[in-house]
């Protein structure tokens, strides 16, 4: 339970951040807050040479209404989305989902660009920002580029960011006035497990926690809805095209279950929003 | 008595543990300190073939490594619970003896380093190969060898009770209940691990232990090493929880001293987590299979309660079933019997509340099967089946309290006009369900003499010492407030020392026995100088208390008066001044009662349960739980509703997450980390009530305490399997209670759903 051997950097500014990134190129990785890579790294499961600290970087923390979507600074904790007044009143379902990040400790810690950057399929906020069409920005030493969540997410532990990119913002769209209906369904057996699956919907757009090696949209009762169909009748679609994991806490057979009913509660949870 | 009995008094240690200022075992700073890993052996069984420790000698900061080549030998101890007071090993099996492997995880070297990394880093370097048999690890693979042991639980314990005749009740019996249960294996899991350290200054042998009973790691080192009780002293003021993990002396405290003597410098030992799966017991992997009789009104005519459970290749340890099973209810047959497979595990050992957790839970789910079957409410059944006796000795309980146990309990609980029927209540996704259940511990009178000694100084403050330590339940609070009771000053004069085997015996709190044992030395102590600073005062001319009767006067606030004339009196310090004394003495002693002493003995309570399940993800949440316990008197309502509400937990950790599963490829614990081995969160915690319900005791001691320590736990588990069985209308007979036992069983589970097929889950 002790890490490999690492050099550590603190970087107090974006520029400065991404400087060291060039110095040190593949063999650096950026730590935010820290509560997912600190133990993959006990476990030996990362091994970077050189750890580049964003702790001091505050100028990514920030909520901010631009025009007709909300900027969110990628250094920006959980807490703060959690308790952000904001988000409470134009993105509830964001609020929310952060909310049910882990615990306390993890919540005052973690941040929301180093849950989608370490791109974990169980994770909350990956599915959640994918079920809001969020667009995450990225800076590299060529300037800043944006990408589609759809496109970001590209495997366990996998993501479209370049080893020189550092995630800096996610650009939320404000929903559309029909799209105003949202839920958050977790499944865990203690309050403080990752999710053995969960549902994050927004309008009609429903993704999925950990149903395969990426957060999913659930393209069958998507597709189904905008047919017509009711929230039962859609939901039934769940599992389509997902694959799920096999594992300690459930089969595939069951987490194909969790993703109908999740998702059943979840649709008419949103339309009763 | 001043009053200070019985008070809800926060915490004494609270500060120093928010504040970091109580230092654990692993935490004692000592010059030239090294640190020891352990070696666990990769196989299950067979023997090791080659050992190579060159690569690892040669690791940088490595002091020295010890196997069996070079290990020195230990004298053999046999296993003896600590509950008696003598030496106390874990397991009579000592290792790095010879070659031969018995378990996984058995320790095959030990590495020292100058830091902990380095010797943590050495020990992958140790190269061993072994000639690996094949082994049994579970129930199932040693059935057909499952042989009757003459005694459990280290020789402490018949395997067999029996009362009346089972048959001839059988035969008696209206209607009979036949229910088969299953039980993962549990593991304890305190947070602070097992930790030791072992300082040599010639022959003497200091140990910081983090224990529950400083002396049995004395005198258990003392005989495993051959050395006299008087050249080890064991030093342990706090401990970060227990649950029997700590309360017999394991091969690492051991261990850590030969380590300690080899390298010739202090040698710590702080187990990793997952080394605290295979080197301080837990409980077994158990079945047990219970048939009740009963009468068409409900009155049991027989109980046949037989379990199976695992053990090592060198010890009959079955954690006793039948204990409490057994007195609950006046059934006048009764048969129990442990059955054993031998196995390759380290010996299992007490675990929250050991044997009586389980065996409990299984009579009690059986007599709510019961309660279903006749149609009577599961409280008017037990109230029909209780006993002012115990039923195994005819003799009367020593106090009872268990009718105010159900009343009161229901009462807090809201029970009155429940439903019977199962499946009756539905809160959108949510089936909601209730369930009770009998609660009962024992008290058991094994240890020896208790000894404290109070010391009172001529300014009215006073230090009280015995040799116990803290482990979290509140020892050291509990026992301020008895010895200030005792001397009859406040709270704050009194100073408790403890944690030092120099200080006159007490036993191993264990068996919840901590507060009734401990606090009837301390009580003597105290009152023992009270009534000789009374004596001298009666007999001294110069005192206003001068030709009082002893008897009538009274102690408070360091004044002595006499009773009912609060202005006839002084302080202790103007009599001791006067009289040129700095200081007053003694030793206060207890001796429990004999064995066989002609009480039924035994604590009691009620639990209730209510949980929701999910209709259709059969997932358990527990809502709200009530006990009421009735545990003689209570010394502090704080602490003990504190360790109830904890005990309550410990049951529904035990109903709904604990299981360590075996691997039956590699013989070895399949989810040895705190990651797959789930306990609750306090997240988790739903609204627990706990109810106290004071008996008097006069058997139990001066202070008439039975004990906190464990009985919360008991029935907890049971209630809640009950309550499922309430809200589902489907019995689980298995602990723990996952997802998969339920789902085909509920309204629109899988099972009925259009998939059809039901889910194989793992």
């Amino acid at each position: 339970m002790i890490p490999a051997p690492f050099s550590y950097r603190r970087a107090g500014s974006v520029a400065e951040a991404l400087d060291l990134c060039t110095e040190y190129g593949e063999d650096a990785k950026f730590l935010a807050g820290g509560h997912s890579l600190l133990p993959l790294m006990k476990l030996r499961l990362a091994m970077p040479e050189v750890l580049i600290d964003l702790g001091p970087v505050r100028e990514l923390s920030y909520v901010r209404e631009e025009d007709g979507h909300i900027a969110i600074g990628a250094l920006t904790r959980h807490h703060d989305l959690e308790h952000s007044e904001m988000l409470a009143r134009v993105l509830p379902l964001l609020a929310h989902a952060a909310g049910q990040v882990g615990d306390p400790q993890v919540r005052h810690r973690g941040t929301i660009g180093g849950s989608l950057a370490h791109s974990d399929p169980a994770s909350d906020l990956p599915a959640t920002v994918l079920a809001l069409d969020a667009t995450l920005v990225a800076r590299g030493p060529a300037g800043s580029r944006e990408i589609a969540a759809a496109d970001f997410f590209q495997g366990l532990f996998e993501t479209e960011l370049e080893p020189d990119e550092l995630l800096t913002e996610i650009r939320v769209p404000v929903p559309a006035a029909g799209a105003a209906g949202w839920s958050f369904q977790k499944f865990t057996k203690r309050a403080i497990d990752w999710a053995i699956v969960g549902v994050a919907v927004q309008g009609s757009a429903v993704a999925l926690v950990n149903m395969a090696g990426t957060p999913v949209r659930a393209a069958g009762v998507e597709a189904a809805l905008a047919g017509g169909a009711t929230p039962a009748e859609a939901a039934a679609h769940a599992a389509e095209g997902t694959s799920p994991a096999d594992d300690i806490n459930a089969s595939p057979a069951y987490r194909e279950h969790l993703a109908r009913v999740l998702v059943e509660r979840a649709l008419l949870e949103a339309q009763s929003v | 008595m001043s009053g200070v009995i019985g008070q809800a008094v926060s915490r004494i240690d609270g500060p120093a543990k928010v504040t970091g200022s109580a230092h654990y075992s692993g935490e004692i700073a000592l010059p030239g300190l090294a640190y020891a890993e352990i070696v666990g052996a990769r196989v299950a069984s067979g023997r090791i073939t080659s050992i190579d420790t060159a690569q690892a000698e040669d690791a940088e900061g490595v002091a020295g490594i010890l196997t069996h080549l070079n290990m020195p030998k230990v004298n053999n101890v046999p296993l003896l619970p600590s509950l008696i007071g003598g030496p106390a090993p874990g397991e009579t099996f000592f290792p790095m003896q010879d070659d031969v492997v018995h378990y996984a995880g058995q320790p095959v070297a030990i590495v020292v380093a100058d830091g902990l990394e380095q010797a943590q880093h050495a020990a992958t370097l140790v190269q061993i190969s072994y000639a690996e048999t094949p082994s049994i690890t579970t129930i199932d693979q040693g059935r057909a060898d499952a042989y009757e042991p003459e005694k459990i639980f280290g020789g402490l314990m018949p395997a067999q009770t029996r009362r009346g005749n089972v048959e001839d009740g059988f035969a008696a019996a209206d209607l009979l209940i036949d229910a088969p249960f299953r039980f993962a294996a549990n593991h304890h899991n305190p947070i602070e691990a097992l930790t030791t350290t072992a300082v040599w200054d010639g022959d003497q042998l200091t140990l910081y232990d983090s224990c529950q009973g400083i002396k049995a790691v004395q005198l258990t080192v003392a005989a495993l090493l051959g050395l006299s009780p008087s050249k080890i002293r064991v030093l342990t003021r706090y401990v970060g929880g227990a649950f029997g993990a700590k309360a017999m002396v394991w091969p690492h405290v051991t261990l850590t001293a030969l380590a300690a003597q080899y390298v010739r410098r202090p040698v710590r030992l702080a187990l990793p987590r997952g080394q605290m799966f295979t080197s301080c017991g837990h409980r077994e992997e158990q079945e047990q299979h219970i048939e009740l009789g009963a009468t068409s009104d409900g009155k049991l005519t027989a109980i046949r309660h037989h379990k199976i459970s695992i053990t090592s290749p060198f010890d009959d340890w079955a954690e006793p079933a039948f204990g409490v099973a057994s007195q609950l209810y006046a059934c006048p047959g009764f048969e129990g019997v442990h059955r054993l497979v031998r196995g390759n595990t380290m010996t299992p050992t007490f675990t929250r509340g050991p044997g009586e957790a389980v065996g409990v839970f299984t009579l009690e789910c059986a007599m709510d099967e019961l309660a279903s079957e006749l149609g009577i409410d599961p409280i008017e059944l037990r109230l029909r089946n209780i006993t002012d006796v115990d039923p195994n000795t005819g003799h009367p309980w020593s106090s009872y309290g268990l009718r105010e146990c159900f009343e009161r309990g229901a009462r807090r609980f809201g029970w009155a006009g429940r439903n019977p029927q199962p499946r009756s209540e539905r809160h959108g996704n949510w089936l909601i369900g209730t369930g009770m259940a009998t609660a009962g511990y024992p008290i058991a009178f094994f240890m020896h003499t208790q000894r404290a000694r109070a010391h009172l100084y001529a300014d009215g403050t006073a230090i009280v010492q015995t040799a116990t330590q803290e482990f979290g339940t509140g020892t050291s609070t509990v026992m301020t407030q008895v010895a200030a009771d005792g001397l009859g000053i406040g709270l704050r004069d009194v100073r408790f020392e403890f944690g030092d085997t120099d200080l006159p015996n007490a036993g191993s709190p264990v068996g919840s026995n901590g507060a009734m044992m401990v606090s009837a030395a301390v009580h003597n102590a105290a009152t023992a100088v009270r009534d000789q600073l009374i004596t001298l005062a009666v007999s001294d001319s110069q005192s206003p208390l001068h030709g009082a009767d002893p008897a009538g006067v009274v102690v408070a606030g360091g004044r002595m008066t006499l009773a009912g004339d609060a202005n006839t009196g002084e302080t202790y310090s103007s009599l001791m001044q006067r009289h040129i004394m700095s200081d007053a003495e003694a030793i206060g002693s207890w001796d429990p009662p004999p064995l066989d002493t002609p009480h039924g003995l035994l604590t009691f309570g009620a639990q209730f349960a209510r949980v929701a399940v999910d209709a259709d993800l059969g997932i358990i949440r527990v809502r709200h739980m009530v006990g009421a316990f009735a545990p003689g008197r209570v010394l502090n309502p704080k602490t003990a509703r504190s360790q109830l509400m904890g005990g309550m937990l410990w049951g529904m950790s035990q109903a709904l997450l604990e299981g360590t599963h075996m691997d039956t490829r590699h013989g070895r614990w399949a989810n040895a980390s705190l990651g797959d081995y789930l306990v609750p969160v306090n997240a988790d915690a739903p609204d627990v009530d706990v109810e106290l319900i004071e008996v008097e005791d006069h058997v139990t001691g001066p202070l008439g305490v039975k004990g906190v320590g464990e009985i919360g736990q008991v029935g907890a588990a049971a209630a809640i399997a009950n309550a499922v069985y309430h809200a589902t209308g489907y019995r689980v007979r298995e602990l723990p209670i996952a997802v998969e036992h339920l789902l085909a069983h509920l309204p629109s589970g899988p099972a009925s759903a259009a998939a059809g097929a039901q889910p194989d889950l793992t």
